[in-house]
Protein backbone atom coordinates (compact mmCIF):
# COMPACT_ATOMS: atom_id res chain seq x y z
CA UNK A 1 0.00 0.00 0.00
CA UNK A 2 3.19 2.37 0.89
CA UNK A 3 4.62 1.38 -3.00
CA UNK A 4 0.79 2.61 -4.17
CA UNK A 5 1.36 6.13 -2.74
CA UNK A 6 4.12 6.47 -3.29
CA UNK A 7 4.17 5.70 -7.11
CA UNK A 8 1.05 7.63 -7.62
CA UNK A 9 0.82 10.78 -9.73
CA UNK A 10 0.05 12.66 -7.04
CA UNK A 11 2.59 11.61 -4.07
CA UNK A 12 3.56 15.14 -3.67
CA UNK A 13 0.64 15.67 -1.64
CA UNK A 14 1.92 13.20 1.02
CA UNK A 15 4.62 15.65 1.03
CA UNK A 16 2.69 18.52 1.77
CA UNK A 17 1.10 16.90 4.81
CA UNK A 18 4.40 15.76 6.49
CA UNK A 19 5.77 18.84 5.99
CA UNK A 20 2.51 20.61 7.50
CA UNK A 21 2.44 18.36 10.55
CA UNK A 22 6.27 19.01 11.72
CA UNK A 23 5.59 23.09 10.64
CA UNK A 24 2.61 22.71 13.07
CA UNK A 25 4.20 20.90 16.07
CA UNK A 26 6.85 23.25 15.81
CA UNK A 27 4.92 26.39 16.00
CA UNK A 28 3.06 24.26 18.80
CA UNK A 29 6.30 23.97 20.53
CA UNK A 30 7.38 27.79 20.00
CA UNK A 31 4.12 28.70 21.53
CA UNK A 32 4.31 26.90 24.59
CA UNK A 33 7.77 28.40 24.80
CA UNK A 34 6.93 32.02 24.39
CA UNK A 35 3.26 31.70 25.41
CA UNK A 36 1.17 29.09 26.98
CA UNK A 37 4.00 28.12 29.67
CA UNK A 38 4.04 31.77 31.15
CA UNK A 39 2.16 32.66 34.54
CA UNK A 40 0.53 35.61 32.69
CA UNK A 41 -1.15 33.46 30.05
CA UNK A 42 -2.00 31.21 32.69
CA UNK A 43 -3.62 33.99 34.79
CA UNK A 44 -5.40 35.07 31.68
CA UNK A 45 -6.65 32.43 31.73
CA UNK A 46 -8.17 31.24 34.50
CA UNK A 47 -9.45 35.06 34.65
CA UNK A 48 -11.54 34.22 31.49
CA UNK A 49 -12.42 30.74 32.72
CA UNK A 50 -13.74 32.04 35.62
CA UNK A 51 -15.57 34.63 34.66
CA UNK A 52 -17.29 33.21 32.29
CA UNK A 53 -18.32 30.22 34.50
CA UNK A 54 -19.10 32.83 36.41
CA UNK A 55 -21.38 35.10 34.04
CA UNK A 56 -22.93 31.27 32.64
CA UNK A 57 -24.47 30.89 36.31
CA UNK A 58 -25.58 34.55 36.54
CA UNK A 59 -27.34 34.58 33.32
CA UNK A 60 -29.21 31.21 34.36
CA UNK A 61 -30.27 32.41 37.84
CA UNK A 62 -31.17 35.84 36.93
CA UNK A 63 -34.50 35.21 35.00
CA UNK A 64 -36.44 33.79 38.56
CA UNK A 65 -35.27 36.58 40.23
CA UNK A 66 -38.07 39.81 41.59
CA UNK A 67 -37.18 42.96 39.76
CA UNK A 68 -35.01 44.98 42.69
CA UNK A 69 -32.93 42.46 42.83
CA UNK A 70 -33.03 41.65 38.70
CA UNK A 71 -31.60 45.17 38.38
CA UNK A 72 -29.07 44.87 40.81
CA UNK A 73 -27.88 41.73 39.36
CA UNK A 74 -27.80 42.98 35.84
CA UNK A 75 -25.44 45.37 37.19
CA UNK A 76 -23.16 42.86 38.47
CA UNK A 77 -23.22 40.45 35.26
CA UNK A 78 -22.19 43.42 33.10
CA UNK A 79 -19.09 44.15 35.70
CA UNK A 80 -18.47 40.94 35.05
CA UNK A 81 -19.08 41.42 31.36
CA UNK A 82 -16.83 43.80 31.20
CA UNK A 83 -13.79 42.01 33.25
CA UNK A 84 -14.06 39.13 30.92
CA UNK A 85 -14.06 41.62 27.65
CA UNK A 86 -10.40 43.38 28.86
CA UNK A 87 -9.30 39.90 30.09
CA UNK A 88 -10.04 38.65 26.95
CA UNK A 89 -8.62 41.93 24.84
CA UNK A 90 -5.09 41.39 27.30
CA UNK A 91 -4.63 37.63 26.32
CA UNK A 92 -5.26 38.48 22.39
CA UNK A 93 -2.30 41.19 22.67
CA UNK A 94 -0.57 38.72 24.39
CA UNK A 95 -0.52 35.83 22.30
CA UNK A 96 -0.58 38.33 18.77
CA UNK A 97 2.94 39.68 20.01
CA UNK A 98 4.57 36.22 20.75
CA UNK A 99 2.54 34.95 17.63
CA UNK A 100 4.71 37.26 15.73
CA UNK A 101 7.33 34.04 15.52
CA UNK A 102 4.85 31.91 14.95
CA UNK A 103 3.73 33.37 11.61
CA UNK A 104 7.63 34.26 10.60
CA UNK A 105 8.04 30.06 10.36
CA UNK A 106 4.53 29.60 8.51
CA UNK A 107 5.82 32.04 6.05
CA UNK A 108 9.18 30.49 5.70
CA UNK A 109 7.67 26.76 5.55
CA UNK A 110 4.65 28.16 2.91
CA UNK A 111 7.43 30.16 0.78
CA UNK A 112 9.81 26.92 1.04
CA UNK A 113 6.91 24.19 -0.03
CA UNK A 114 5.76 27.39 -2.77
CA UNK A 115 9.29 27.02 -3.98
CA UNK A 116 9.18 23.26 -4.54
CA UNK A 117 5.27 23.13 -6.32
CA UNK A 118 4.95 26.21 -7.97
CA UNK A 119 3.39 25.64 -11.08
CA UNK A 120 3.15 21.87 -10.21
CA UNK A 121 -0.88 20.19 -9.14
CA UNK A 122 0.06 18.38 -5.99
CA UNK A 123 -3.59 16.44 -5.74
CA UNK A 124 -6.53 16.17 -7.74
CA UNK A 125 -10.21 18.04 -6.44
CA UNK A 126 -12.97 15.03 -6.52
CA UNK A 127 -15.46 18.37 -7.28
CA UNK A 128 -15.06 21.36 -9.18
CA UNK A 129 -14.18 24.62 -6.85
CA UNK A 130 -16.76 27.78 -6.79
CA UNK A 131 -14.86 30.98 -7.68
CA UNK A 132 -14.02 31.51 -4.38
CA UNK A 133 -11.89 28.36 -3.93
CA UNK A 134 -10.64 28.55 -7.15
CA UNK A 135 -8.22 31.25 -7.27
CA UNK A 136 -6.71 29.41 -3.72
CA UNK A 137 -6.94 25.70 -5.48
CA UNK A 138 -5.87 26.49 -8.96
CA UNK A 139 -3.51 29.61 -7.73
CA UNK A 140 0.17 29.19 -9.95
CA UNK A 141 -1.09 26.54 -12.57
CA UNK A 142 -1.28 26.11 -16.05
CA UNK A 143 -3.98 25.18 -17.99
CA UNK A 144 -8.30 25.10 -17.58
CA UNK A 145 -8.75 21.98 -15.64
CA UNK A 146 -10.37 23.16 -12.30
CA UNK A 147 -9.79 20.36 -10.87
CA UNK A 148 -6.28 20.45 -10.44
CA UNK A 149 -5.12 21.32 -6.83
CA UNK A 150 -2.19 23.65 -6.20
CA UNK A 151 -0.05 22.90 -2.98
CA UNK A 152 -1.55 26.61 -1.38
CA UNK A 153 -5.32 25.34 -1.32
CA UNK A 154 -3.82 21.82 0.41
CA UNK A 155 -1.48 23.34 2.17
CA UNK A 156 -4.61 25.68 3.73
CA UNK A 157 -6.76 22.83 4.69
CA UNK A 158 -3.87 21.32 6.40
CA UNK A 159 -2.96 24.10 8.37
CA UNK A 160 -6.40 24.51 9.85
CA UNK A 161 -7.36 21.06 10.14
CA UNK A 162 -4.17 19.83 11.69
CA UNK A 163 -2.81 22.60 13.72
CA UNK A 164 -6.44 23.22 15.14
CA UNK A 165 -6.41 19.89 16.20
CA UNK A 166 -3.40 19.68 17.38
CA UNK A 167 -4.00 23.03 19.86
CA UNK A 168 -7.47 21.36 21.39
CA UNK A 169 -5.53 17.89 22.04
CA UNK A 170 -2.52 19.70 23.71
CA UNK A 171 -5.00 21.82 25.84
CA UNK A 172 -3.85 25.18 23.85
CA UNK A 173 -7.31 26.22 22.22
CA UNK A 174 -8.26 29.42 23.25
CA UNK A 175 -11.08 29.29 26.00
CA UNK A 176 -14.89 29.04 24.57
CA UNK A 177 -15.51 32.06 26.91
CA UNK A 178 -13.06 34.50 25.67
CA UNK A 179 -14.37 36.94 22.42
CA UNK A 180 -12.01 37.77 19.83
CA UNK A 181 -12.12 41.79 20.09
CA UNK A 182 -9.89 42.35 16.97
CA UNK A 183 -7.07 44.68 16.29
CA UNK A 184 -9.29 47.40 16.49
CA UNK A 185 -11.91 46.84 20.18
CA UNK A 186 -14.78 49.08 20.31
CA UNK A 187 -15.80 51.04 23.45
CA UNK A 188 -17.93 49.40 25.79
CA UNK A 189 -21.21 51.18 25.77
CA UNK A 190 -22.37 50.42 28.87
CA UNK A 191 -19.36 51.55 30.95
CA UNK A 192 -18.75 54.89 28.85
CA UNK B 1 7.97 -10.07 53.29
CA UNK B 2 5.12 -12.50 52.34
CA UNK B 3 2.29 -10.24 53.95
CA UNK B 4 4.49 -7.05 52.48
CA UNK B 5 3.41 -8.94 48.90
CA UNK B 6 0.40 -10.07 49.51
CA UNK B 7 -0.56 -6.67 50.68
CA UNK B 8 0.76 -4.85 47.49
CA UNK B 9 -1.11 -7.20 45.52
CA UNK B 10 -3.82 -6.58 46.97
CA UNK B 11 -3.62 -3.00 47.14
CA UNK B 12 -2.82 -3.12 42.96
CA UNK B 13 -5.85 -5.42 42.48
CA UNK B 14 -8.05 -2.89 44.51
CA UNK B 15 -6.44 -0.04 42.08
CA UNK B 16 -6.74 -1.72 38.92
CA UNK B 17 -10.79 -2.60 40.02
CA UNK B 18 -11.00 1.27 40.69
CA UNK B 19 -9.65 1.99 36.88
CA UNK B 20 -11.69 -0.59 35.38
CA UNK B 21 -15.05 0.83 37.22
CA UNK B 22 -13.26 5.11 36.07
CA UNK B 23 -13.11 4.03 32.68
CA UNK B 24 -16.58 1.89 32.19
CA UNK B 25 -18.20 5.05 34.18
CA UNK B 26 -16.05 7.65 31.30
CA UNK B 27 -17.29 5.40 28.74
CA UNK B 28 -21.07 4.44 29.53
CA UNK B 29 -21.87 8.61 30.21
CA UNK B 30 -21.36 9.18 26.39
CA UNK B 31 -25.02 7.28 26.49
CA UNK B 32 -26.09 7.98 29.68
CA UNK B 33 -29.33 10.44 29.39
CA UNK B 34 -29.39 11.05 33.09
CA UNK B 35 -25.24 12.43 33.13
CA UNK B 36 -24.82 15.90 33.88
CA UNK B 37 -22.52 17.78 31.41
CA UNK B 38 -20.01 20.85 31.64
CA UNK B 39 -20.58 22.93 28.83
CA UNK B 40 -16.82 22.68 27.97
CA UNK B 41 -16.93 19.20 28.12
CA UNK B 42 -19.75 18.61 25.93
CA UNK B 43 -18.52 20.64 23.28
CA UNK B 44 -15.33 18.87 23.68
CA UNK B 45 -16.81 15.56 22.96
CA UNK B 46 -18.80 17.36 19.67
CA UNK B 47 -15.59 18.45 18.20
CA UNK B 48 -13.56 15.00 18.68
CA UNK B 49 -16.95 13.45 17.40
CA UNK B 50 -17.25 15.27 14.23
CA UNK B 51 -13.24 14.94 13.19
CA UNK B 52 -13.47 11.19 13.63
CA UNK B 53 -16.37 11.46 11.16
CA UNK B 54 -14.83 13.87 9.12
CA UNK B 55 -12.01 11.52 8.68
CA UNK B 56 -14.01 8.67 8.05
CA UNK B 57 -16.26 10.28 5.65
CA UNK B 58 -13.58 11.82 4.15
CA UNK B 59 -11.61 8.26 3.26
CA UNK B 60 -14.49 6.94 2.33
CA UNK B 61 -15.76 9.34 0.01
CA UNK B 62 -12.14 9.03 -2.09
CA UNK B 63 -12.25 5.25 -1.86
CA UNK B 64 -15.36 4.52 -3.48
CA UNK B 65 -14.79 7.07 -5.53
CA UNK B 66 -17.44 10.03 -5.03
CA UNK B 67 -16.97 13.08 -7.22
CA UNK B 68 -19.43 16.65 -7.18
CA UNK B 69 -19.84 19.30 -4.93
CA UNK B 70 -23.33 17.38 -3.82
CA UNK B 71 -21.31 15.06 -1.66
CA UNK B 72 -19.75 17.96 0.21
CA UNK B 73 -23.48 19.03 1.19
CA UNK B 74 -24.22 15.40 2.09
CA UNK B 75 -21.24 15.22 4.00
CA UNK B 76 -22.38 18.32 6.09
CA UNK B 77 -26.19 16.94 6.39
CA UNK B 78 -25.49 13.35 7.51
CA UNK B 79 -22.88 14.39 10.39
CA UNK B 80 -24.68 16.87 11.17
CA UNK B 81 -27.63 14.87 11.85
CA UNK B 82 -25.49 12.60 13.37
CA UNK B 83 -24.61 15.14 15.96
CA UNK B 84 -28.23 16.74 16.64
CA UNK B 85 -29.43 13.06 16.92
CA UNK B 86 -26.66 12.48 19.63
CA UNK B 87 -27.54 15.12 21.78
CA UNK B 88 -30.93 15.09 21.13
CA UNK B 89 -32.14 11.83 21.42
CA UNK B 90 -29.22 9.66 23.18
CA UNK B 91 -28.28 12.54 25.49
CA UNK B 92 -31.38 14.42 26.00
CA UNK B 93 -29.75 17.52 26.26
CA UNK B 94 -31.92 20.75 26.77
CA UNK B 95 -29.86 23.04 23.95
CA UNK B 96 -30.55 25.93 26.02
CA UNK B 97 -28.79 25.30 28.74
CA UNK B 98 -25.41 25.04 25.95
CA UNK B 99 -25.99 28.04 23.65
CA UNK B 100 -28.74 26.71 21.47
CA UNK B 101 -28.67 24.23 18.46
CA UNK B 102 -26.03 26.73 16.32
CA UNK B 103 -23.51 26.43 19.11
CA UNK B 104 -23.64 22.71 19.97
CA UNK B 105 -23.95 22.01 15.93
CA UNK B 106 -20.93 24.91 15.17
CA UNK B 107 -19.01 22.68 17.63
CA UNK B 108 -15.98 21.84 15.71
CA UNK B 109 -17.61 22.41 12.32
CA UNK B 110 -15.28 24.07 10.19
CA UNK B 111 -12.40 22.03 11.48
CA UNK B 112 -14.14 18.68 10.63
CA UNK B 113 -15.02 20.17 7.17
CA UNK B 114 -11.27 21.33 6.32
CA UNK B 115 -10.65 17.56 7.56
CA UNK B 116 -13.46 16.26 5.77
CA UNK B 117 -11.85 17.96 2.21
CA UNK B 118 -8.25 16.91 2.88
CA UNK B 119 -9.11 13.34 3.84
CA UNK B 120 -11.31 13.02 0.48
CA UNK B 121 -8.98 14.80 -1.81
CA UNK B 122 -5.68 12.74 -0.54
CA UNK B 123 -7.60 9.74 -0.71
CA UNK B 124 -9.24 10.39 -4.20
CA UNK B 125 -5.50 11.47 -5.79
CA UNK B 126 -3.50 9.17 -4.13
CA UNK B 127 -5.74 5.75 -4.99
CA UNK B 128 -7.12 6.72 -8.24
CA UNK B 129 -4.30 8.65 -10.10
Amino acid sequence: MASMFSSSKFSDSLTVVGVSLCSAVICEAISWILIYRTSSYKSLRSSIDKASRKLESMKTTTDSLKLTTKKSKTKKMDRVETSLKESSRDLFFFKFKSGAVVAIVLIVVFGLLNSLFEGKPVAKLPFTPIWIVKSMSHRGLQGSDLTDCSMAFLYFLCSISIRTNLQKFLGFAPPRGAANPGLFPMPDQKTS
Amino acid sequence: MKEAKSAKSSKQSKEQTQDDHVSHLRSSKFFDPDASWDKDELGDVLHWIRQIMGIIFGVLWGAIPVVGGLWILMFLAITSGIIYYYYAMILKIDEEDFGGHKALLGEGLFTSFTLFLLSWILVYSLAHF
